[in-house]
């Protein structure tokens, strides 16, 4: 935490995350309409006292949609990038603490993926299975490990020949031990940085998704499709193109300044001066 | 510090760079803009010349009609080539190719008489020849194109001279004049060494029709230029041009910019946004037609409970038309009460929909042994609540339609919730193997007011159109009668009686038909409004564009 | 060296045969093919006509079988014809008997991606660079958090977001820009120098908006690349030997810090050829990325299978070339110091 504070930016991020997941958190007690209540007579108002960020093209509130969809965009974020780093995680530890020819094909894996372009493979699954939110946090999720598998087998090859393994290892601890007790936790912090970082970059994959009419579908609502909705409107109803991407804007610049200064603090050489 | 210094050079260089850049793209060399309006509110007389620019979101994938089979291909094309017929301004069939067309006494034949001295772009003559290599080609086994089983019906064709082109059906064929009416006459001095699935002729089309291919620039624009040889006469306006712009919000900003000058509109930028913006009005005028296609909610006739008429007509009940339309479409659609245009012949004057009545719907469910015996506000039925799924596919109209009836439903105690679909997905996983409760869709038909391949007991195989599985021997007898009878007026009672035993039934719950709206900027004249029945593009080739409303660089060349 | 370039591209093939398998067994997820698009709903096309073309393609052949196929056929370098546009070739073009030449669809959208892609990247090392490099020097002042602010936001604004509102202050506020398209209507007939002015004045936005979202991470590699470096001892020992501040920045610290940077570039093949299906959907640009997702929505196998397929070779040759000159530039590897 020292770390955060000395950092300012850091700090500011911190404080964007903070906020908008005690909204998305407290959405069902602050969200002055239902989501989903359409009003054919409020069809695009714009923001006044009745609707602080005005109404869609079907007359819904689009602050309760925002509310909401803070939790949808989110939720998207955390569970992909939680299947990537739970996939990361296994795999990197495998390849980087048994090496030989396990790591060969691990490694030889990640370079298939890594060769076909992301955003293709996400569209192209996405597309041929239903745009559903679990397709996409499941795709996002297994088009991203690639990076924490490199991590983590990158720590752990450095690990792995340090005093503290070694001496566990005479002393008889097992494998699983060695991993779970010993070198995983001192792979920590770059694992959570990643995992930031991973965050923010899912949640604007959504918004692409949507853009593409395969992001989160209707009703349900999400910051990418409240932005995909608004677009045809954009030199009109203003608000329905700024509020979604302010929000998108704030929630993955807040997550890159707290995973960047993590690593800032992390990286022992470059907070010397 | 030495380093400083080096790091102001470097920007002060970017900088330099940048303001060049941007002063070279600054000078206005493209049309004039809001900077010099003229007035378009001036009257002139007709004159020719100009360049009609749109914009298609998709792009053909080659100019042959029959093979390409999508709208953005039909569309070009339509400009390109000619057929047998056409329509009319007030949808009554005329001739197009040709001057006149005679039926045998058993009503079998068809006799089609060619006007003189037609001519190909390209000089050469067109002829009866020509009629019948198209006809061959659209029934060849081997030519790609999925609309060859109207063609397929005539037994015998031919030619008894160059001007006359006669064919043979093994029974009176009602729908036979609207066929000829949508088929492209291809060359056959062009096309009879060529195959004609993938012949360079569909990127490089020779036609007969008041344009003729100029330019395609792939993934950009089709440029088309008048054919001094047309058969129809010629057009005003000498070029016409295609950009192709895949999103509607970039092609409602260069319609805003001035550069394009007509684009179809949804309803929220017909209603809300153009009257909001006098700058666009002052420019755009607006125009609305009455399509010929209309948004349905189907139900899976053979899923319980829809195979009851009570349940059916109770849904009927309690969904508000009305509000659809003016929810979805801002009031721009009319309600309908049978599957044909209204204000047509074959659309019943006397049907009207299903009016909004809660209380006959519960009244009508409560009949069908529907009450909320535990109280959740849920009906149910032998322990079993009212519970189903409405699919739809990815579309805002239809979305937001769906949204608006699952609330009535919620309102009568039945839980419906919305799933939407990419389109492959709808058909292959749902549609054809009838997976499927209820559905919201839409259907786009022909001038011919046969729905057989929709509605007939025997169309119900997977991938066939009745995938509803609607099964009333009455009305497969008066859609076949429908098809053998020739005389307007006896089959418009055939198709009447169709449309009531329809609304009886309540298979499917019509919704509403939508209008198609479009904007074309003010410098364009000619154009029909209010619009007649054929629509405002019937008579393209009247508009015309006064020079002083032409755009600067499109010099005649 | 020579046996390790051999080993890497002994490596290639069984890499595309992998990539290859995975891309075609996740079309065949889906159901549908390009007889289900959504004009095929008509009531006017017949079932019957759709199975055919279904047995054309040997789409109603199982997957295995089609795979195989497919596999056959580029042995002999042939990618084959897009089932949707079907005359087409997918990767280069034909010439048939009368001399008219069809060009592949490949080979259309891949120089205007390579164009706008290079470009951006060109803009991104413009501006990066400088960014990253200034970034490092003033560690942690206010110049370093301004810098990290503004490009973190740069990689933070949903793309087509940005796009519609700078196409619309730039060309219907104001008419400096054009707003969408790769040429004006009357590109040819402007004389050569404004061919390529107009081009490039369609290219602004685009460039821009595929850029900004690559800013941040260059800039901040630069960055801490620079830092890491800046710490060692040598630049320590350098500078305590009284040499130039700015040979001290640039001859040594940069070049070395940069040396990462080349394996990014290699990494980063797959985006080069990928383009940018949102930018090129928004500014009506026909380059690959529109084209593949043309294809996916289609279930336009061959042409799905074609893009894929040459991505992977590009890329994998890409991180060939991008490994070999890390190797030449290091010191330390090219003289067998490092492994």
């Amino acid at each position: 935490m020292k770390h955060i504070s000395s950092n300012p930016l850091a700090l500011i991020g911190f404080i964007i995350i903070a906020s908008i997941l005690l909204l998305a958190l407290s959405a069902p007690l602050i969200a002055p309409y239902d989501p989903n209540a359409i009003d054919v007579k409020a069809i695009l108002l714009a923001p006044s006292a009745t609707n602080l960020m005005g109404t869609d093209g079907l007359g819904r509130d689009v602050f309760s949609r925002m509310l909401y969809g803070a939790r949808i965009s989110l939720m998207v974020g955390f569970v992909a990038v939680g299947i990537a780093t739970a996939i990361g995680i296994v795999l990197g530890a495998i390849a980087g603490f048994y090496r030989g020819w396990v790591d060969t094909v691990i490694m030889r894996l990640v370079d298939v993926m890594l060769s076909i372009p992301t955003f293709f493979l996400i569209l192209a699954v996405i597309a041929f299975l239903t745009p559903s939110i679990w397709n996409i946090m499941i795709v996002i999720g297994l088009t991203s490990w690639m990076g924490v598998t490199r991590l983590v087998r990158a720590e752990f090859l450095s690990l792995r020949n340090r005093e503290f393994v070694l001496a566990a290892q005479t002393l008889g601890a097992k494998d699983a031990r060695l991993i779970f007790m010993h070198l995983l936790p001192n792979s920590l912090t770059p694992i959570i940085v990643s995992t930031i970082l991973g965050i923010a970059s899912a949640v604007l994959v959504e918004s692409s998704l949507s853009f593409l009419g395969l992001g989160v579908q209707a009703p349900q609502a999400s910051w990418g499709n409240i932005l995909t909705d608004g677009k045809e409107y954009i030199q009109f109803a203003w608000w329905l193109s700024l509020f979604p991407g302010l929000a998108i804007l704030l929630t993955v610049l807040g997550y890159n300044l707290l995973g960047d200064g993590l690593r800032d603090a992390y990286n022992p050489r470059s907070s010397q001066h | 510090m030495n380093y400083r210094c080096n790091q102001t050079a470097l920007y002060k260089r970017t900088a330099l760079i940048l303001c060049v850049v941007l002063t070279a793209s600054c000078s206005d060399t493209s049309v004039p803009q809001a900077n010099n309006q003229p007035n378009y509110s001036q009257n002139y007389p007709t004159s020719e010349g100009g360049t009609l620019i749109d914009a298609m979101t998709g792009e053909p994938s080659g100019l042959i009609a029959m093979i390409a089979g999508e709208s953005a291909a039909s569309a070009i094309a339509g400009n390109i080539f000619n057929s047998l017929l056409k329509y009319d301004r007030n949808l009554e069939l005329t001739g197009e190719l040709a001057k006149s067309w005679d039926i045998s006494a058993d009503k079998r034949t068809i006799s089609f008489h060619l006007k003189p001295d037609l001519k190909w772009a390209d000089g050469h003559a067109l002829t009866s020849a020509d009629v019948l290599f198209t006809w061959q080609k659209v029934t060849d086994e081997k030519t790609r194109t999925p609309y060859g089983s109207d063609f397929k019906l005539v037994t015998k064709a031919e030619t008894p001279d160059a001007q006359t082109f006669r064919v043979s059906y093994e029974q009176p064929y009602a729908p036979a004049l609207d066929t000829w009416a949508g088929l492209h006459i291809l060359p056959k001095h062009l096309l009879q060494d060529q195959d004609i699935n993938t012949t360079a002729f569909a990127r490089k089309p020779v036609g007969s029709h008041y344009y003729q291919l100029d330019n395609w620039k792939n993934g950009q624009y089709l440029k088309l230029t008048r054919n001094p040889n047309a058969t129809q006469g010629q057009a005003k306006i000498t070029h016409l041009m295609s950009r192709i712009i895949p999103d509607k919000a970039a092609q409602f900003l260069e319609l805003s910019a001035d550069n394009i000058d007509s684009m179809g509109l949804n309803p929220i930028q017909y209603a809300r946004i153009f009257p909001a913006k006098p700058e666009l009005n002052k420019n755009i005028a607006l125009y609305k037609e009455l399509g010929n296609s209309y948004t349905y909610l189907g139900f899976n006739l053979k899923r319980k409970p829809f195979d009851d008429i009570r349940v059916r007509q109770a849904i009927n009940y309690a969904i508000n038309k009305q509000e659809i339309i003016d929810g979805v479409l801002l009031g721009l659609g009319e309600p309908v009460a049978s599957p044909y245009k209204p204000g047509t012949r074959w659309s019943n004057p006397l049907l009207k929909p299903y009016p909004y009545d809660p209380n006959k719907a519960k009244a009508l469910l409560k009949a069908a042994g529907y009450a909320d015996h535990d109280g959740d506000g849920i009906l149910d039925k032998d322990g079993k609540p009212f519970r189903f799924e409405i699919l739809t596919n990815q579309n805002k109209e239809r979305e937001m339609t769906g949204v608006l009836i699952q609330r009535r439903l919620k309102e009568i105690g039945i839980d419906a919730n919305i799933r939407v679909l990419e389109w492959a997905s709808f058909l292959g996983r749902f549609i054809k193997p009838k997976e499927f409760d209820v559905v919201v869709l839409g259907w786009s038909l022909s001038l011919d007011p046969d729905q057989y391949s929709i509605w007939h007991s025997s169309q119900q195989g997977p991938g066939q159109f009745n995938f509803i599985s609607y099964n009333n021997p009455r009305a497969d007898e008066l859609l076949e009668a429908g098809r053998l009878e020739l005389d307007a007026d006896k089959r418009m009672k055939i198709y009447h009686e169709f449309s009531k035993i329809l609304l009886e039934d309540s298979p499917i719950v019509y919704l509403s038909a939508g209008y198609g709206l479009s904007a074309i900027h003010k410098r364009v004249r000619g154009i029909s409004n209010p619009a007649p029945p054929a629509g405002i593009g019937h008579n393209t080739y009247e508009w015309y564009i006064p020079k002083a409303y032409a755009r600067s660089e499109m010099s005649e060349h | 060296m020579l046996k390790y370039l051999i080993k890497r591209f002994l490596w290639m093939i069984p890499i595309l045969v992998g990539i290859s398998l995975i891309s075609f067994f996740i079309m065949h997820l889906a159901p549908g093919d390009i007889t289900s698009s959504e004009a095929s709903f008509n009531p006017k096309a017949s079932e019957e006509s759709r199975q055919k073309l279904r047995e054309l393609y040997s789409l109603d052949k199982p997957v295995i079988v089609q795979y195989s196929l497919w596999l056959k056929r580029l042995a002999t370098l042939d990618f084959g014809t897009s089932f949707a546009s079907h005359q087409r070739p997918v990767f280069w073009q034909t010439t048939d008997k009368d001399g008219n030449v069809t060009l592949g669809m490949i080979q259309e959208a891949l120089p205007i991606t390579l164009l706008i892609n290079l470009l951006s990247l060109i803009l991104i090392i413009a501006v990066a660079l400088p960014l990253g490099v200034v970034s490092a020097l003033k560690q942690n002042q206010l110049t370093d958090r301004a810098i990290t602010l503004f490009v973190f936001i740069g990689f933070a604004i949903p793309g087509f977001w940005l796009a519609l509102m700078l196409m619309y202050w730039t060309g219907v506020q104001h008419t400096w820009l054009p707003i969408s398209g790769l040429q004006s209507i009357s590109h040819d007939h402007l004389p050569w120098l404004g061919q390529v002015l107009d081009t490039l004045k369609h290219l602004v936005l685009p460039v821009f908006i595929s850029g900004i979202t690559g800013l941040a991470g260059i800039a901040l590699f630069v960055r801490n690349g620079m830092l890491e470096v800046l710490h060692q001892d040598y630049i320590t020992t350098a500078r305590s030997k009284g040499l130039n501040e700015n040979r001290v920045i640039y001859g040594h610290a940069l070049r070395n810090a940069l040396l990462p940077l080349i394996t990014i570039f290699g990494l980063s093949i797959p985006g080069l050829i990928g383009g940018s299906v949102i930018a090129e959907s928004i500014f009506a640009i026909p380059g690959m990325g529109k084209l593949f997702y043309d294809a996916v929505l289609m279930r336009d196998f061959p042409v799905i299978m074609g893009i894929l397929t040459i991505g992977a070779i590009l890329t994998l040759i890409g991180n060939l070339l991008a490994d070999i000159s890390y190797a030449w530039a290091d010191p330390r590897v090219r003289r067998g110091v490092v492994q």
